[in-house]
């Protein structure tokens, strides 16, 4: 077994500990993922398959998975990855508990949410339904935001899992306005019906603008890249499968999967590669001067994702399968990348790049390890990477000359940074203390190592997969013939042109260190972040403010309950057509009689509102009741008029016995004062508004009446239930549970008048 | 006919609402019992047919729906129950702070409140200061803390 040491550090210190015995859960996940991962491939090499079950079919909801390509591809990343992250976790996250003196048991915290990330992304990576991949993203979301503030004692840990949740939550809004927006447009969910079904038009091209905002914000794109390198807060291992193979590679699979939506579309195809350039530029600038290590790596992956999307900005077969490879050999290379910054930062105690140097003698095995996932990343040849800038190259020489050269610039920052990441950690003089690295830190390191170098001999498997995913993205075959030519073909040259770039961007600190802070401080002046800070600052300032509003007084809470009942009926009103929605109804009849008693009704009402005396209030209350008894009576209803009067009667009675027992109201003191006068109107106008809402809403549904009631079926139950008065028998029998609860409900209440009534309380 | 109904129901429910607003509690339950008056209508206007009562019915004989009524008896009774509480700890909170008015009502329990405040700080500085706080061991003796 390999185990690296160094300095004077005891070998096997701070590997046995009271408290951090064997990481159960850990390993239980990573043999999980180890099991799905045996699982796709095996699925893969049978040719895939698909099953659906049914979930809300009223709503035209299915579960619905299908292992085609693309969910192979993600779906091998997210477990073999995971696999080997969690394995690497185990171990890690025990001297992470350690360190800060954490209960082990605080483990329970962390595997689940692991766990749940690993199953979101294959759901999601299988998932054929719109709403279902909307699911699984948010259920990803969720999952890193408990990951990212797993150290919750820190406030910097908890304010990065809401920036992550907030932006990629929010953002994710706009797939679910997409999805519906085109089950208006097309009476499906499913992605390979809307796929079939979907011509260009304003609404697909607009749909597959929300859709690719929800997955540029999920993939960490300029503008919305910033809460990625905040993320960092969270341990190495989440960071280094939130990276590689879950969260971020969320936002590209989205587009991968809808990619055909998106290409009917020439002006979201643009865009996607726009925001692409962008984020490969800012990323890569900014990655170039960062001082942490685990920013520096942050910052790469925005600039590395900006590459997978400009190839779907391309298109075609070359863009899909290049963006598919890409995807595949990043998130070799990037989570070996992490779990080395992870064990450094273990094995020194320290997370910058100035305070680190000289590695490479002291741990040789990290050293190497690490240096092919850079090569990797870098592009250089005998690694899978190579091939991934052959086949971006292709595909951008193919689009056209503009991308071709954005493509060299971006292979040119992207060596020019990884250089100098590994450079500044095992190069140069020896620099810090550095204990021992357990073997479960550098394993999984050397692991995805040789298969880097495995990729970079036989790149077949790797093209099989990234075809067959392409295949999906492209919707139609693919064919990726990555290889090595040792000729002056443009691809060679394009990539000894980056290294030269690359490498004259390393020999020249001094520029760079300039551009680059000047971008920073750019960023940090006129950046979105700042954006998205006023903004939660905006709205928690209006969230108290409205809260002490709300809470101040009896009036102010009514208020919130009836301010926005108001405005959203008015809203509604404002939406529905109401021409001819309105019947005035006919008269007939005993409607004669019935007139004046609603008019005698709203007169007593009127009185009730206006008078001075609490007597008269009772005594005109009375009126209302009685006066609508009578007229229950009139409409047929005799059981409720009765049950009407009997409560009458007996409220008349208890509001007078509660007036009699009340001290005389004060007099109002300043009843002519202006604020009274004013609140007096206000409050008139309230009322009068609640009023004319009430009019409209009730007006309108009355008018409305439902074809039939259920009332003809109690009508011909009630003999079978051996009674005659089809009310008693609803109220006794059809619904006789309902009255007991009423039952229940009206004991409760005469326990309370009688507790209340007491002389003395208690 | 249906305007009629739903003019009343909107005068029930616009004073109903007005009177919610007012600082006397005895017009607030007022407002509330209005409301229900409101609901009530509401639901027996919604009857689908008219005729006879629904009793001892004969195959084809128009009657009134009978399904809103059972509702609305249901809502009524609850109804009493609810003001008959509300009345009571309208009464109940006259009695105590000898007024029906909001204002003074939250201006005694503000003061109740601070009272209250007063004593449980007495009581946390007389158990001594909380495992997780790394202030001073010791705090002078407070006076206040056995109001009780």
């Amino acid at each position: 077994m390999v185990v690296i040491r160094g300095g004077a550090a005891p070998p096997g210190a701070g590997q046995r500990h009271r408290g951090s015995a064997v990481d159960w859960p850990g390993w239980l996940a990573c043999a999980a993922a180890l099991a799905g991962f045996a699982l796709c491939l095996l699925g893969w090499l049978a040719g895939g398959g698909a099953f659906a079950l049914p979930w809300a079919p009223s709503l035209d909801l299915e579960l619905s998975f299908a292992l085609d390509g693309l969910a192979v591809l993600y779906g091998l990343l997210a477990t073999g990855v995971g696999a080997l992250v969690f394995a690497y976790g185990t171990r890690y996250l025990s001297l992470h508990l350690e360190h800060q003196r954490r209960q082990a048991v605080e483990r329970w915290r962390f595997w689940p949410w692991m766990a749940l990330f690993a199953v979101a992304m294959v759901g999601l990576a299988t998932a054929q339904d719109l709403v279902l991949v909307f699911v699984f993203f948010d259920l990803t979301a969720v999952c890193s935001y408990f990951l990212i503030g797993f150290d919750r004692a820190e406030r910097e840990a908890r304010t990065s899992a809401l920036m992550a949740l907030l932006v990629t939550v929010v953002a994710a809004v706009a797939m679910l306005v997409a999805a519906v927006l085109l089950y208006a447009a097309h009476g499906t969910f499913s992605i390979p019906e809307l796929l079939a079904r979907a011509a260009p038009s304003a609404t697909t091209t607009l749909a597959a603008a929300l859709l690719a905002v929800a997955a540029l914000a999920k993939s960490a794109q300029v503008p919305l890249h910033f809460w990625l390198p905040r993320a960092m807060a969270a341990p190495t291992p989440v960071s280094a499968y939130l990276h590689s193979a879950a969260m971020v590679a969320a936002g590209v699979l989205v587009i991968g999967r809808v990619h055909p939506l998106l290409a009917r579309s020439e002006a979201v195809l643009t865009g996607l590669l726009v925001v692409g350039a962008a984020s490969v530029v800012v990323g890569g600038v900014l990655a170039l001067r960062r001082d942490v290590l685990k920013q520096v790596l942050a910052y790469s992956t925005i600039s590395q994702y900006g590459y997978v999307v400009m190839m779907y900005g391309m298109g075609g077969a070359a863009g899909n399968g290049a963006a598919a490879f890409y995807v595949l050999a990043h998130g070799v290379a990037k989570s070996a990348l992490f779990m080395t910054a992870g064990a450094v930062t273990m094995a020194t105690g320290e997370d910058r790049l100035s305070r680190l140097g000289g590695l490479g003698r002291r741990a040789p095995v990290l050293a190497v390890a690490a240096g092919v996932a850079s090569a990797t990343l870098a592009a250089l040849p005998l690694t899978v990477g190579f091939f991934k800038d052959e086949l971006l190259f292709t595909a951008a020489l193919r689009h056209g000359p503009t991308t071709a050269v954005l493509a060299v610039v971006a292979a040119a920052l992207t060596f020019a940074y990884v250089g100098r990441f590994w450079g500044a950690l095992f190069l140069g003089p020896p620099r810090g203390r550095v204990g021992s690295t357990p073997v479960l830190l550098v394993a999984p390191v050397v692991v995805l190592a040789v298969i880097a170098v495995a990729g970079g001999l036989v790149v077949e498997p790797f093209a099989r997969l990234a075809e067959d995913a392409a295949g999906v993205s492209a919707g139609g075959p693919v064919a990726l013939s990555p290889a090595y030519h040792l000729d002056a073909r443009a691809e060679n040259l394009m990539a000894l042109a980056a290294w030269a770039a690359g490498g004259a961007l390393l020999a020249l600190p001094r520029v760079v260190d300039r551009v680059s802070r000047a971008v920073a401080v750019a960023g940090e002046r006129a950046g979105p972040r700042r954006a998205y800070e006023m903004a939660v600052h905006a709205l928690n300032r209006a969230s108290t403010a409205l809260h002490d509003r709300e809470v101040r007084d009896l009036r102010t809470s009514i208020a919130a309950v009836l301010v926005p009942a108001g405005v959203l009926i008015g809203l509604a009103f404002a939406a529905t057509p109401t021409a001819g929605a309105y019947v005035v109804g006919a008269v007939v009849g005993a409607d004669w009689l019935i007139l004046p008693l609603l008019a005698l009704v709203v007169i007593a009402t009127v009185v009730i509102a206006v008078a001075k005396a609490r007597l008269a209030v009772a005594l005109a209350l009375s009126v209302v009741g009685f006066a609508l008894a009578a007229v229950y009576a009139l409409v047929g209803a005799p059981d409720v008029a009765l049950v009407a009067v009997v409560v009458e009667t007996m409220l008349t009675l208890v509001f007078v016995a509660a007036l009699a027992r009340m001290p005389r109201a004060a007099p109002e003191r300043d009843a002519g004062a202006p604020a009274r006068v004013r609140r007096r109107r206000r409050d008139a106008i309230a009322g009068g508004v609640a009023g004319v809402a009430v009019f409209a809403s009730v007006w309108g549904f009355l008018s409305q009446p439902a074809p039939d009631s259920v009332s003809a079926e109690h009508i011909r139950l009630t003999p079978a239930a051996h009674g005659s008065d089809v009310v008693t028998v609803i109220v006794a029998d059809f619904r006789g549970l309902d009255t007991l609860v009423e039952i229940t409900v009206l004991l409760v209440a005469v326990v309370g008048v009688a507790t209340l009534a007491r002389r003395r309380l208690w | 006919m249906i305007l009629a109904f739903a003019l009343a129901a909107a005068f029930l429910f616009g004073s109903g609402a007005y009177l919610l607003l007012k600082r006397d509690l005895i017009r607030m339950v007022a407002g509330i019992m209005l409301i229900s008056q409101c609901a009530v209508v509401t639901i027996i206007a919604a009857s689908l047919g008219r005729g006879r009562a629904a009793i001892a019915v004969a195959p084809g004989d128009p009657v009134s729906d009978p399904l809103p009524q059972a509702l609305a008896l249901t809502a009524l009774v609850i109804g009493l129950a609810t003001v008959a509480l509300l009345l009571a700890l309208v009464h109940r909170a006259v009695v105590v702070f000898r007024t029906a008015e909001q204002d003074r009502l939250a201006a005694t329990e503000a003061a109740h409140e601070a009272a209250l405040e007063r004593e449980r700080r007495a009581d946390r500085e007389e158990v001594g200061p909380a495992p997780e706080e790394a202030g001073p061991a010791e705090e002078e003796p407070a006076d206040g803390g056995r109001a009780r």
